[in-house]
């Protein structure tokens, strides 16, 4: 059994192309229409702004990856997509491939959780639209389970990877309980909104917002159930926030080293936590100067990202081995389904040669000697049927070569004529 | 028992190197494999050290404080044990081995210098000394976490805000529990003193006829009871924090131990025992 798939991503092709290529939702569920129309009979579609992969079970033999380019090239009136631009994943490798998406290996952020959340939504869509089967139910609870390992074997998950949870990570190293403290957001744009969304979950107090444009603040402060303070008014509340973010495009610092000097004497020793992502920035870097206030900018925080990226990493390969393993165990799994079938066929026909057979001596022996036969029957197609039902599943369990679990089932098939014969329903594995 | 003691007299200092080992360990080493583990270490430990300590003051019949040696035992006792319950109460695991590193320093003096003493003053034989002691070193157990906790607040403290994010960083606690920490040892540091010193007003006089409260010892005491004191009671009633209060707490640590030093290595008093 086939499975195959192309990946478009950072390293085969340009953003313009990565842009041109990807499936919005609407996009996507359209697509697996047109790939169940003849190209797979089941897979899955993940599109995001990195990366577009689609992968599945061939309708047929003939189903390369050229036909599923071509259905994508024509499903997006995109001509410039070349062989170059796509890596061909097939059986094992595709699924490996799959993994390592998922969990983030392949993503230019090492370990990017996102990911994952957007491979399970494909996963949902395929199920949602009757595209998803034995086999890609497989492949998602085989990914599934290496993230579950992944996640508690290894740091791959470890640390903060972006500015923003950076800086809740220092926020977390100077305040214990960030539920009973408060944060002012000064500006409202999407860096702004991006760090409230941060702090919203990692459940801080309070959140209040500042912008020179209220209504802004106001939109921001109802999406992280926020309040608003007025841009003039802030400066002389700045003794009761325990978080300062501040993102806005101001020419000039907004808050100046006596702002904080005053703050903190208010606060009688109590930190404060300033974060300045905007550039120019807008508080003045002198504040770090201040007992008790941990100023920090991009770069002091990229020291962060930096030093995790550097050890999830590192993770790399245990988070590798992890995957061999679980691939290597569905693999298994996969092989097993062309094999059972051929031993439920081969059972099916020696059984029904033993009752034709029986059948045509009934009349002419006694009772007590159709007994004997009957169970002498048995014994031989028992013993017949003994050595290739376990080579077939040996090869089954141990074999990771579909080509030659193919091909030996084919010839077994072939030269009892089991396609032609039907199961007589029992299941003797 | 005799033997017993003995044998167990070698044993405290592996078993406080192990347990300072692992906690050390996992300290400097990410990951959970001996997180739990460790404090049945601790638990071990104590428990071994405990049953020295009721061994010695049965066979020799006399609490185990008559000497410096059976000091330090007791100190190193009474500082792991002052942690252990700073760690169930609090469940901040990753900072054992600062605390742990000066019960092993004791432990091991007092298991190379120790003596088996059975005649004693008959007043040393108290059981209410015994408690005053205990308590009293119990306290001094606390101030000195307590200045442990202060000396990583400042180490964290100095790592945030040069931005340097590396081991000190990533494993010890928020300033604000290792501020808390600080706080709630020299709390009980405070009230174990307070109630060292109350028994010793009550027994003093009995043991003591010819006792003068002016003895430099008392005086020495009295003065790290009024520094804590009065930090404490400044902490709480003007709701101070950070740096400043932590400074602070160190300096009333430095000063306490020094006043000890001077008292009572440098002046006579009659609340020497040996």
């Amino acid at each position: 059994m086939n499975f195959i798939g192309i990946s478009i991503n950072h390293r085969t092709s340009s953003i313009e192309l990565r842009e041109a290529v990807h499936l919005s939702k609407e996009e996507q569920i359209q697509f697996i229409h047109v790939l169940k129309n003849g190209i797979f009979k089941e897979g899955f579609v993940l599109s995001t702004c990195n990366r577009t992969e689609v992968f599945g079970v061939p309708s047929h033999n003939r189903i390369t990856h050229k036909e599923i380019v071509a259905s994508l090239k024509e499903f997006k009136n995109i001509k410039n997509l070349d062989d170059e631009h796509i890596e061909i994943y097939k059986a094992k490798d595709a699924i490996s491939h799959i993994a390592r998406v998922t969990y983030g290996i392949d993503s230019l952020i090492i370990g990017d959780s996102q990911i994952l959340s957007q491979s399970k939504e494909s996963f949902r869509l395929s199920v949602d639209e009757k595209f998803s089967n034995t086999i890609t139910r497989k492949i998602f609870d085989t990914t599934i389970r290496v993230g579950k390992r992944a996640i508690k074997e290894t740091l791959i998950s470890h640390g903060a990877v972006t500015v923003s949870f950076a800086a809740i990570q220092v926020i977390e190293k100077i305040f214990a309980n960030l539920y009973k403290k408060e944060a002012l957001i000064i500006g409202a744009g999407e860096t702004s909104e991006l760090a409230a969304i941060h702090l919203k979950s990692k459940n801080i107090g309070k959140i209040t917002i500042t912008n020179r444009t209220f209504d802004k603040a106001a939109k921001l402060a109802k999406k992280v159930e926020g309040k608003v303070i007025d841009f003039s008014e802030f400066k002389n509340n700045l003794k009761d926030f325990d978080v300062i973010i501040s993102a806005t495009s101001a020419k000039e610092y907004l808050v100046s080293y006596s702002d904080i000097k005053k703050a903190i004497q208010q606060r009688k020793g109590n930190p404060i936590f300033i974060m300045d992502i905007a550039i120019p920035r807008d508080i003045d870097p002198a504040v770090k100067k201040i007992d008790n206030v941990f100023y920090n900018d991009i770069d002091s925080l990229n020291i962060i990202v930096e030093q995790n990226l550097n050890k999830r990493k590192n993770e790399i390969p245990h988070v590798k081995e992890i995957i061999e393993e679980e691939v290597d165990n569905c693999f298994h799994w996969f092989n097993t389904l062309g094999v059972v079938p051929t031993i439920k066929s081969l059972r099916s026909f020696f059984e029904s040669i033993e009752v034709d057979e029986l059948k045509k001596i009934k009349n002419k022996v006694s009772d007590e000697d159709y007994i004997k036969l009957e169970s002498m029957a048995k014994r031989l197609i028992g013993r017949i049927l003994h050595n290739p039902t376990v080579k077939l599943r040996k090869l089954a369990e141990s074999g990771d070569d579909v080509e030659t679990v193919k091909e030996k089932t084919s010839a077994i098939k072939y030269l009892f004529d089991l396609d032609n014969i039907p199961s007589n329903g029992k299941d003797k594995l | 028992m005799l033997n017993t003691i003995h044998t167990i007299n070698i044993l405290l200092p592996f078993l406080y190197l192990s347990t300072f080992g692992i906690y050390l360990y996992n300290f400097l080493k990410e990951g959970n494999k001996i997180y739990n583990s460790k404090r049945i270490f601790l638990f071990i430990t104590l428990f071994v050290h405990l049953v020295y300590l009721l061994f010695r003051t049965l066979e020799f019949d006399h609490p185990p404080i008559i000497n410096k040696f059976e000091i330090f035992t007791v100190l190193a006792f009474s500082l792991s044990f002052a942690y252990f319950l700073l760690e169930l109460l609090t469940d901040v695991r990753d900072t054992g081995a600062f605390i742990l590193m000066f019960s092993l320093l004791f432990q091991v003096i007092s298991s190379i210098f120790i003596v088996d003493t059975f005649e004693v003053k008959d007043v040393l034989r108290n059981n209410l000394l015994g408690i005053h002691v205990i308590s009293a070193l119990l306290g001094y157990s606390g101030f000195t976490i307590a200045a442990v906790y202060g000396g990583l607040f400042f180490l964290l403290y100095k790592n945030i805000k040069s931005n340097k994010y590396g081991l000190i960083f990533n494993r010890l606690p928020s300033l604000e529990i290792l501020e808390k920490l600080n706080f709630y040892s020299v709390i009980i540091g405070f009230i174990l003193l307070t109630l060292s010193i109350m028994i010793g007003f009550i027994w003093l006089p009995s043991a003591f006829p010819d006792i003068t409260y002016s003895d430099p010892k008392l005086i020495s005491i009295g003065i790290i009871w009024l520094i804590f004191g009065v930090g404490i009671l400044a902490k709480v009633s003007a709701k101070l924090y950070g740096k400043k209060v932590i400074i602070f707490s160190l300096l009333g640590y430095a000063l306490a131990l020094g006043s000890l030093l001077v008292f009572n290595i440098l002046v006579k008093s009659f609340h020497s025992f040996y």
